[in-house]
């Protein structure tokens, strides 16, 4: 198996269902002639033409509205939305219209459309380019949400989601663009609704979305060093979310953190630790932690940027404490 | 009897409505719901329902005429015939004396009714009084203010007279389309001022209690309960296999061992050993039977044996070497002794060695340090009929007396004898205690 950037493994994935698919188009900002965000999208233009790559104005409400239009009479569109705090642009046609037509419509309307975006703060791009808000679309009925946490769930999910017959979004963190890892070079898809058990253990359960995989993977690291054995877990799509196995593996482990860079009050760590406690009560020793982004904008200053994220070392340290016995709050 | 259909109030600033179309036709049976007619107002046409059974009457207002809200467009009557009950046309109010019999007592005028204010409004709380009964109004003086689930606004008069009755009282909640005040023309000699009528419909039925949420949850057997200190802080995981395992948390805590406690302390409880609580299936755990024979055929047995010139032991004595023989059969002991421990409100302790192997009338006391086979407690001449204390050392038969029955019950452990013999035992006992001649034999 090779090793691929994300950026090249979202590529191939758009490419391969444009080829398969010829009612599949891409549309957004500089995804054409004007060069491509994060250079994600380099080469198809030049493969399918400008009739299938379209450049839009910088007009978010107005190109996403024509996607879901065109999906809603028989195309396939995946729009590209530059930074993911422009979705509050396109909120209406969204959650109001995207995620609606086919519950109203009694399943008569579908909408296939892919709305790929992104995430992450530590870019230095300050509060209005930094934003994780993947939370507020897995708030909304109808919409799938899929966050990759390397090049390798990053094709398989995003050929789901193009083949998926209503909308999906999908965060991609920007700051994982270069990142490498093995690509299988035969076609391979990843079903939603499937958590990927990363590294197995007995003691404390670490739940992580997106790049906070990376971040659970290297506290469980500096964990084992300690004798604590730390199982890691990547839901890799939060609507539909994997509840059995973060079920099962908490009914093991007795205890969890869960970890994602959005903010951490009312987000996605609250709703995934909510149903552990509701689920899986007699089964754990410590209340399960959130760990999610300081409730604060962005800061552009890069010193506190960088404390305003979940650390390896940050978990590390909270699961010392849950397996110590030294987080319930008793009072 | 006829009831009026009003001209509803179906948006905030509405005046009049304008009736498009009639659904239903003079004559025609209604019931309860059914659309009756279609009103345009300024925003929407919509229709109006049927608020009774019955038949449409009276109609005085046909498609296309505007008509001021709260006026009658018709009546509801019990038979197909116009009730002639109303001298109103469209723009007149509606009239009080349309009304039931028991408004009878009402001053004529025309009805302020609790207006519609909203699409899904059933009812209007009347916040306040804005004039005094036999007040003089015009048209457009607020009257009462009233609050709905949206909002609190002023309704005014709509006729200009002199308030002749309230009918009802600020804080009551008033059916939509009901009369809440009448307006009349001349000033009225004795207004009128009483709570609104409780319409049935409107008495909401007492709301069951709910049953106490039950405190077993489903995943897992209830908590341990926490000791008359306070509640132990303890994890659920602790918790739960604290109970599953029989171990109780407060030992933990009177042994001051810090809390919270987590699933590593149940070591430090198991490790505390002995005097665990004891759970079903367990060697020690308490279990109990009970029957209920007649007195009389121990009583008379008694007699026979007095009678026949012996010194008779006490009644106990003999209920003593009844159960004894009882415990040899079912146990199978042979000739072995089994020693009677014998306590009762009335006798001393008393320790028998073996009373069934010796004759009735010669009982020999054990000696004091044998340990007893079965305790009888003697508590027939007293109001308890049956008791488990801390679990005893042996077999425990208490004797109380329930009218003419005697109340038997044997309180055992596994440790002791096994269920089936502790079934033997009572079914044989209760069996000689029923006729005692069987002992002698």
């Amino acid at each position: 198996m090779r090793e691929i950037t994300l950026s090249k493994a979202v590529n191939e994935a758009i490419a391969e269902e444009m080829r398969r698919d010829p009612t599949t188009f891409l549309i957004g900002e500089d995804v054409a002639e004007a060069g491509t965000p994060f250079k994600v999208l380099s080469g198809l233009v030049e493969e399918f033409g400008t009739e299938r790559v379209i450049d839009t104005p910088i007009a978010e409400p107005g190109f996403m509205g024509i996607a879901v239009g065109a999906a809603l009479t028989g195309s396939r569109p995946i729009v590209d939305l530059m930074f993911g705090d422009f979705i509050f642009l396109i909120m209406d046609q969204l959650c109001n219209q995207a995620a609606k037509a086919c519950y109203m419509s009694g399943g008569k309307l579908n909408v296939p459309l892919v709305l790929r975006t992104n995430l992450g703060a530590t870019r230095r791009s300050a509060a209005q380019h930094s934003q994780s808000l993947h939370a507020l679309v897995a708030h909304i009925p109808g919409l799938k949400v899929a966050l990759p946490s390397s090049a390798y769930e990053a094709k398989g999910l995003m050929k789901t989601a193009i083949r998926d017959n209503n909308p999906v979004v999908i965060f991609e963190d920007k700051l994982m663009y270069q990142e490498k890892a093995l690509v299988p070079e035969e076609e391979f898809l990843i079903p939603f609704g499937e958590a990927n058990v990363k590294r197995e253990g007995t003691d404390i359960t670490l739940i992580g979305t997106s790049s906070m995989v990376q971040v659970a993977e290297a506290a469980a690291e500096q964990l084992a060093s300690e004798g604590i054995s730390a199982e890691v877990i990547d839901p890799r799509t939060i609507v539909p979310l994997d509840e059995a196995t973060l079920l099962e593996s908490v009914r093991k482990t007795s205890r969890a953190i869960v970890i994602d860079e959005g903010h951490q009050s009312f987000g996605t760590t609250a709703e995934i630790a909510s149903r552990l406690n509701e689920k899986a009560f007699y089964h754990l020793d410590a209340p399960v932690l959130r760990m999610g982004a300081m409730d604060v904008p962005v800061p552009f200053s890069p010193a506190l940027e960088d404390i305003t994220v979940p650390t390896a070392e940050g978990v590390a340290d909270n699961a010392r404490k849950l397996c110590a016995g030294e987080m319930i709050h008793a009072a | 009897m006829p009831h009026e259909v009003i001209m509803p109030a179906l948006g905030m600033a509405q005046d009049t409505g304008r009736i498009v179309s009639w659904l239903k036709q003079p004559g025609e049976a209604v019931a309860s719901g059914d659309a009756l007619f279609e009103v345009e107002t300024d925003k929407a046409t919509m229709e109006v329902e049927a608020a009774h059974d019955g038949y449409l009457t009276d109609v005085r207002a046909g498609a296309g005429e505007d008509v001021p809200v709260g006026n009658a467009v018709a009546m509801i009557s019990d038979t197909p015939e116009d009730s002639g009950m109303t001298g109103n046309n469209a723009g007149a109010g509606a009239d009080a004396t349309n009304d039931p019999p028991d408004d009878a007592a009402l001053p004529e005028g025309r009805e302020v009714i609790m207006p519609a204010l909203g699409m899904s409004q059933d009812s209007g709380t009347i916040v306040a009084w804005l004039v005094e009964a036999g007040a003089q109004v015009a048209a457009d003086d607020p009257l009462f203010e009233v609050e709905t689930d949206k909002s609190t606004v002023e309704v005014p008069a709509g006729h200009a007279g002199h308030v002749a009755a309230l009918l009802a009282e600020a804080g009551e909640e008033v059916a939509v389309g009901a009369a809440v005040a009448v307006i009349s023309a001349e000033k009225p000699a004795a207004p009128v001022q009483r709570k609104a009528r409780a319409a049935p419909a409107e008495t909401a039925p007492a709301k069951p209690a709910r049953p106490a949420p039950s405190s077993v949850p489903k995943d897992g057997p209830a908590p341990v309960a926490p000791t008359a200190g306070g509640r132990i802080l303890a994890s659920p995981k602790a918790r739960r296999l604290a109970a599953e395992q029989g171990l109780d948390l407060a030992r933990l805590a009177e042994a001051g061992h810090p809390q919270p406690y987590h699933v590593k302390d149940l070591e430090v409880l198991r490790g505390m050993g002995q005097t665990r609580a004891a759970t079903p299936g367990t060697d020690d755990f308490p279990m109990q039977i009970t029957a209920r024979v007649p007195a009389t055929p121990g009583a008379e047995f008694h007699a026979w044996i007095s009678a026949e010139g012996a010194t008779a032991p006490p009644v106990p004595v003999l209920w003593a070497a009844f159960a004894c023989g009882a415990l040899r059969r079912a146990r199978d002991a042979g000739n072995a002794s089994l020693t009677v421990a014998l306590t009762g409100v009335a006798s001393p302790a008393r320790k028998l060695a073996d009373p069934d192997l010796h004759r009735l009338t010669q009982q020999v006391e054990a000696e004091e340090t044998t340990g007893p086979a079965l305790i009888l407690r003697d508590f027939s001449d007293s109001a308890i009929t049956g008791m488990r204390l801390s679990t005893p050392s042996a077999p425990a038969v208490t004797m109380g007396r329930e009218g003419d029955d005697l109340i038997v019950t044997l309180d055992f452990t596994a440790a002791q004898i096994d269920e089936d013999q502790a079934l033997a035992f009572i079914t044989d006992f209760t069996a000689r205690l029923s006729d005692p001649l069987r002992h002698l034999l």
